[in-house]
């Protein structure tokens, strides 16, 4: 089929009129690098936080008081563990420091490295630590944006916590986190339970929450429910929301920059229309021009559609390739600053290549279609006009 | 056999001050015959012509070109009539300026169902016949008048058709190329085609072949 004289006809005038369809090109790749972009973007990081969160406590207790989050009991933990199918109680000790100078925040996660971990990004951490170093001096283990922070504040070896008494405590830094977990951790601080206590000023008789697991996922609810009732000011988190409101905040941002790409899109789209239609008068005649040669109107309707099915399929994957390589391999500059706006502290996140076929299906048609309307629709009325006015 | 019968084309035909470019028009084009319309311009030559060709169609009245009444038809059969069995030359040549000419002769036949080898094989002959295989990779807007002319008369000739209608086909050409176009008639006329032409060039008042002349005033033969 492909070597039959439609064809070769067919690709010759593509090649004859380059100049034409090079325009056209140019453009429908701009469209389509653009909107595979945001694609690309927005579910790499949606993976990466899934993969994540999947890491994270089933789930978490904390106290309150008339709604107002307070600390949170320790002793609560007994009565926890007394839940049949509940396993790995931690009682954490957490919050955020603020470095007033630069207006900067770190998360401080307090840590008893000898339990059982609920967390099991936190476990995989700690299984890496030489615990002896560790307990020698105060140390802690950082996260890639609170390394670079503290660096660029010439804290290469060790930074001093200011403590509510007024005092400072010097606090090693013994581990830097890879950027490969910078979307959970990038400005976590993970350091022993009593060193955090300190620097929090928090009492040995409460923590800020306690985290578990619960292995058979269709007891969620009723260990949800047994906490109810025995606790009466409770707040309970459980990972499916976590999961759920971090893909809601990507998912928002992903629509903002999708309505801001419609508009532009629909700026390209008319360039693309006005464009055709310079090209009509001389189209026009060369479509008069072969149906008087003996070409039908289904004849000529068959040349455009085939004729911007290969200008649309080679603009798909242009536009595509080039979205792969800005995302994946230069990893996405000025778009990422975007998607992680918000954080306190400059994030490099490492964007796992992810192709999402049917996204990519649905771009191409939401692409396609207005172009092959757009290009049809004028031929088939030049096409049904008598071919003597069509070469006038 | 060409048979026209009762033909009109009107314009405007709804309005109070309808035109009539063709007005009752019978006549029969034997096969083989050659035919020389004349007339003034806007005297209905050209619209016949396209009528003839399936370009247009009529207001009323029938073509039937050999027993097949092809006024009417719809287009996938209007289109296959002209691509089987009308080879047209227009005063303008209306060739796809973008393409060479071998490209453009081999249009009419990208739909023919023929295999390549066939094609080019009819391309060499029709670009022989009309002199101008020496330009076949040629681009049209490199060609003079004459070898532009000469393009037409190859990609009309390229499907073998039995009708050759010529509208004003020297109107652009100087009187050299006027003459070697005559010739290139001659040969046609000789190999049994039937050939219709509209002109009002003196030139074609002595052809070197025999010829009816059909005069054409307002629409009406005359």
């Amino acid at each position: 089929m492909l070597n039959s004289p439609f064809f070769s006809f067919l690709t010759l005038l593509i090649f004859k009129q380059k100049t034409k369809h090079i325009g056209v090109v140019v453009i429908s790749v701009m469209i389509i690098f653009l909107l595979s972009s945001i694609l690309f973007i927005s579910s790499s990081l949606q993976q990466t936080l899934q993969k994540n969160l999947k890491n994270q406590p089933d789930i978490i207790v904390s106290s309150l008081k008339a709604g107002r989050s307070v600390d949170t009991p320790i002793e609560w933990i007994d009565k926890i563990v007394e839940i049949d199918g509940v396993e790995s109680v931690t009682p954490r000790v957490y919050g955020r420091y603020f470095f007033t100078p630069n207006e900067n925040s770190f998360w401080i996660i307090g840590v008893d490295f000898f339990d059982e971990q609920s967390n099991q990004n936190l476990k995989s951490l700690i299984d890496q630590v030489e615990l002896r170093e560790f307990f020698s001096t105060p140390s802690m283990i950082v996260g890639d944006g609170v390394g670079e922070f503290m660096r660029g504040h010439f804290y290469s070896d060790s930074f001093s916590f200011r403590l509510p008494d007024g005092g400072f405590k010097e606090v090693k830094i013994a581990k830097e986190l890879l950027s490969s977990t910078n979307l959970i951790a990038n400005d976590m601080i993970v350091m022993p339970q009593e060193l955090a206590r300190e620097i929090f000023g928090m009492d040995d008789e409460v923590v800020t929450d306690i985290a578990f697991n619960i292995p058979n996922s269709s007891e969620w609810d009723n260990i949800i429910t047994k906490l109810h009732l025995l606790f009466y000011d409770i707040r309970v988190v459980d990972k499916r929301e976590m999961i759920k409101s971090y893909r809601g905040l990507y998912n928002y941002k992903g629509g903002l920059f999708l309505v801001l790409y419609l508009v532009t899109i629909a700026t390209f789209m008319l360039i693309l229309y006005q464009r055709y239609s310079m090209v009509y008068s001389s189209d026009r005649r060369d479509i008069g021009i072969l149906r008087a040669t003996g070409w039908s109107i289904k004849d000529i309707l068959k040349l455009k559609f085939y004729e911007t099915l290969i200008i649309t399929m080679v603009s798909f994957v242009m536009g595509v390739v080039l979205a792969y390589g800005y995302i994946f391999v230069l990893d996405a500059p000025l778009v990422l600053e975007i998607f992680l706006g918000g954080a306190n502290l400059a994030n490099s996140v490492e964007l796992v290549p992810t192709i999402e076929f049917g996204l990519l299906g649905s771009i191409f048609l939401i692409f396609a279609i207005p172009l092959f309307g757009s290009v049809l629709i004028p031929v088939w009325r030049i096409a049904t006009t008598p071919p003597k006015e069509a070469m006038l | 056999m060409i048979e026209i019968e009762a033909l009109y084309k009107i314009f405007y035909e709804q309005s109070s001050n309808p035109f009539y470019a063709l007005k009752d028009i019978n006549l029969t084009i034997a096969k083989g015959e050659a035919v020389v319309i004349s007339g003034v311009s806007g005297s209905g030559k050209s619209t016949l012509l396209s009528i003839i060709a399936s370009l247009d169609r009529p207001s009323s009245g029938r073509v039937i070109v050999d027993g097949e009444p092809i006024s009417k038809l719809p287009d996938i059969h209007a289109s296959a009539y002209r691509a089987r069995s009308i080879g047209f030359i227009f005063q303008h040549f209306n060739l796809i300026e973008s393409l060479s000419v071998e490209e453009n002769v081999i249009a009419p036949l990208i739909n023919s169902r023929l295999d390549m080898t066939t094609i080019y094989s009819m391309v060499k002959r029709s670009m022989e016949v009309a002199n101008i295989s020496h330009k076949a990779s040629q681009s049209i807007s490199e060609l003079s008048g004459g070898e532009r002319q000469r393009c037409a008369i190859a990609r009309a000739l390229v499907n073998n058709p039995n009708i050759i209608i010529c509208d004003e086909p020297t109107a652009n050409l100087d009187r050299e190329n006027s003459i070697l176009f005559i010739d290139i008639l001659s040969r046609l006329k000789a190999e049994g085609k039937s050939i219709i032409i509209a002109t009002h060039d003196p030139l074609f008042d002595s052809l070197p072949f025999e010829s009816r002349v059909i005069e054409m005033v307002d629409g009406e033969i005359v």
